[in-house]
């Protein structure tokens, strides 16, 4: 389980969470919605480490991580594993290398032992045919398998996806959808989605979490969003350019 | 991809005897690759060279764009350039100085040929080395952002032509202020070089002044060489940026090219005129 | 009078912050390299690609340097008709600081510069935050082996450098000068020390040493897209040609 309790933090002048409490329960996918620039990606850098907030407590399965140091910070980071939105896979490494790196770092196995093991990662995403090929010979979709591919070799109880179906074409995007859903009801996986893909968050989502001016404003499943009376939620819903919503 | 993916899914396919690649056939392409390269590379830049000649004597030049990256380039490497050729002055009077008193005994001599030396060879070198350093890479960095972000792009749209926009006025700029900063290095290369040799060898800065050894021909080889290094550097640099391509990945690697083009460049541009002043000038 | 004042400040204070950055990130490195954390796959990887990317620069600027010399010293050596003093004059000059120098440049500017595009689009793309998020270490996974590369790389190919400048040297003589290689080479057996030599080698490990730093730090601290890359860039090869020349210095007045 993952708590957020009262996260504040800014960017120099720019306050980009203010005050946000939020829970995730095991198993569950949520996923945290809101325009551009709302804060989705910045809330859930908290949980790896890659940002420290102003004030306010991040709780891993009840251990406060919030003030944990860069080092203390391995052990969470093997349980909850994070796919960036830009994929981020390392250019100079072949798709199966990629995968294979943070096993070989990990577990302690041979590079032949590493390789077989990620080639199993890429089987999950149906991307092991490609395994010898580099990065920039595909398209953004098929990055993002293996960059979730990537993310599952630690055998994560949490993953973050950060925008996973931003910018990749319909079926690609369906295909990431369906792969998070399936990693939760196969696998046990609790996995916080950063979007605001409307298919995706009808489609796959158990909760979701809506954040405007750095603010929780909505917190439920999702059909609580279809008529939620909220007007600034039914404005973003509903992709409507003029209304309350500051743009 | 996903074209060259379908056609190769309907039956794997073994190609054909002639396209197979053996050992022979991998060594021949791994020497003559290198040659290509080197090939394209030169011509490529001497028809950006012809280009840049063109424009500038036979179309407009925006002159307030000139200065701009006049200042850029002059004002703004003057710092950089006195520190370096400062030192470079005290290193060289040091090390010859040091030795000259280990074997010659005498050093009279020491500030004319150093005087001579600054004029033919590092002044203008070093500070041309050091341009393509701070500069090349400047222009390079400049230019590649601006292709991979498609600005030149936008500019082509706009029937504005790239080179005569973007590579000409720092081609001017870069040239005018080669030669002056040249100038500049001798001041303070000669400066420091003098000071350290009163100050560590006791040497008469007086010797300094001493012309005997100069010859126009030092003269001729300094602005020949300071000018063919401005024209060599900003034109390999705008080269350089103009090939850019792929996001931030091409803008470093397109800055990287330069600086190596460029400092090769000017060191075979060295070679090349220090033969040509020792065979014609100075025999 | 007072904004001159005020922009040396700037710059002397810009100047001490990178140059703090770069004490602690060498001191990740040492800690790095002394406690064998070094991923051995890595180093290899980089000994390999700055190893081989940089040896036909290296070559070629080095017999283009020894020529150089020759020539210089030639106009001076005909003057006082003093051929044996040739090899000497410009064995000397190369070996103990042009030789250095110009292949210390040349390595920053294809070492160098390639290393902090590297790690600056790495940066700027997120994949060091990429491995952090797998929980590897970035310092001893990217910086170590490379740091060792380019120190290890930059002494090897300076004394592959010195000896080519000395055939270059050798050549040029006899095609231009009309010296026999013969009366060359002897010049510089009877006149150079073992000491030259050496002498231009710790300068070359201390180049390879400031190169190594000063673009592993510009790079791993890169920020602002494709823009930011190149500006890494620009100031990595300028403060490496700087620190090359100053340290120069240093190491010709330390080493007499």
């Amino acid at each position: 389980m993952i708590e957020f309790h009262d996260i504040y933090k800014s960017f120099g002048s720019k306050h980009v969470l203010r005050g946000v409490t939020l829970t995730v329960r095991k198993g569950e996918v949520m996923f945290i919605i809101g325009q551009s620039g709302a804060g989705k990606s910045v809330l859930v850098k908290h949980l790896v480490g890659l940002l420290k907030p102003d004030s306010g407590r991040v709780l891993l399965d009840g251990q406060d991580i919030t003030h944990l140091k860069e080092k203390e910070f391995y052990p969470v980071r093997k349980r909850c594993a994070m796919v960036f939105q830009n994929s981020t896979l390392f250019d100079s490494m072949t798709l199966l290398d990629n995968v294979a790196l943070p096993i070989r770092k990990h577990f302690n196995v041979s590079v032949k032992e590493s390789r077989r093991l990620a080639v199993e990662k890429l089987e999950l995403v149906d991307m092991a045919r490609e395994a010898e090929r580099y990065p920039a010979d595909f398209g953004d979709g098929m990055r993002k398998k293996v960059a979730i591919a990537r993310a599952l070799t630690l055998n994560p109880d949490f993953v973050i996806f950060d925008e996973p179906t931003t910018g990749i074409d319909p079926i690609s995007a369906n295909i990431v959808d369906r792969l998070i859903r399936d990693l939760s009801d196969r696998l046990g996986v609790t996995s916080i989605v950063v979007s605001h893909d409307l298919r995706s968050i009808f489609g796959v989502a158990d909760r979701v979490a809506m954040l405007y001016q750095g603010a929780l404003i909505l917190d439920g499943p999702p059909s609580v969003y279809r008529n939620s009376g909220n007007p600034i939620v039914d404005q973003f819903i509903n992709g409507r350019p003029h209304g309350p919503m500051e743009v | 991809m996903s074209e060259e993916q379908a056609t190769m899914q309907a039956g794997e396919l073994a190609p054909p005897a002639e396209l197979r690649t053996g050992f022979i056939h991998d060594v021949v392409g791994a020497l003559g690759e290198p040659v290509l390269h080197v090939y394209r590379e030169v011509r490529n830049i001497l028809g950006l060279m012809l280009l840049t000649f063109f424009y500038t004597v036979f179309r407009r030049i925006g002159w307030s764009a000139v200065f701009e990256q006049a200042f850029n380039v002059g004002n703004r490497s003057l710092f950089f350039i006195t520190v370096v050729l400062g030192f470079l002055g005290m290193i060289l009077i040091f090390q010859s100085g040091f030795q000259a008193q280990k074997i010659v005994g005498d050093l009279q001599m020491l500030g004319a040929l150093y005087v001579q030396m600054l004029f033919r060879e590092f002044a203008p070198t070093i500070t041309a080395l050091m341009l393509a350093t701070r500069v090349g890479t400047g222009i390079a960095a400049e230019i590649a952002s601006m292709v991979v972000t498609e600005q030149v792009d936008a500019l082509r749209m706009n029937n504005a032509d790239p080179v005569q926009y973007l590579v000409v006025p720092r081609f001017i700029a870069t040239l005018v202020m080669t030669v002056a900063l040249s100038c500049v290095s001798l001041v303070v290369a000669f400066t420091s070089g003098m000071m350290l040799g009163w100050g560590a060898f006791g040497i008469n800065p007086a010797t300094f002044y001493n012309t005997a050894l100069l010859e126009w021909g030092d003269l001729i080889i300094f602005l020949l060489k300071s000018t063919a290094y401005g024209i060599a550097v900003p034109i390999i640099a705008a080269e350089a940026g103009l090939s850019a391509f792929g996001g931030s990945e091409g803008v470093g690697w397109a800055t990287t090219k330069s600086v190596v083009n460029a400092s090769l460049a000017v060191t075979f541009l060295d070679f090349l005129l220090s033969g040509f002043g020792y065979v014609v000038l100075f025999s | 009078m007072s904004r001159l004042l005020a922009a040396i400040g700037a710059r002397a204070l810009s100047a001490s912050t990178e140059l703090g950055g770069m004490v602690i990130m060498l001191l990740h490195i040492f800690r790095g390299i002394f406690t064998w954390q070094m991923d051995v796959m890595e180093t290899w990887r980089n000994l390999y690609k700055v190893g081989v990317k940089s040896f036909p620069i290296v070559v070629v600027t080095a017999l283009l340097v020894g020529a150089i010399m020759v020539i210089q010293t030639g106009a001076l050596v005909a003057q006082y008709d003093a051929y044996g003093l040739l090899g000497w004059g410009a064995g000397f000059a190369t070996l103990r600081e042009v030789g250095p120098i110009m292949i210390g440049l040349m390595f920053s500017g294809r070492v160098g510069a390639n290393n902090t595009a590297e790690l600056g689009t790495m940066k700027v793309t997120e994949q060091v935050d990429a491995l952090r998020a797998l929980a590897i270490d970035p310092m001893t996974y990217l910086l170590v082996p490379r740091f060792v590369s380019i120190v290890l790389m930059m002494f090897l190919l300076t004394i592959v450098g010195d000896l080519t400048a000395l055939l270059g040297g050798a050549l040029t003589a006899q095609l231009l000068l009309g010296v026999e290689p013969l009366l060359f080479f002897w010049s510089i057996d009877e006149y150079l020390l073992t000491e030259d030599l050496f002498n231009g080698l710790y300068k070359a490990f201390t180049f390879g040493f400031a190169i190594a730093v000063v673009s592993c730090h510009f790079g791993i601290t890169t920020s602002g897209g494709a823009v930011g890359v190149g500006r890494a860039v620009n100031a990595s090869v300028v403060a490496s040609a700087v620190s090359i020349f100053v340290l120069d210095y240093l190491l010709t007045y330390l080493l007499g």
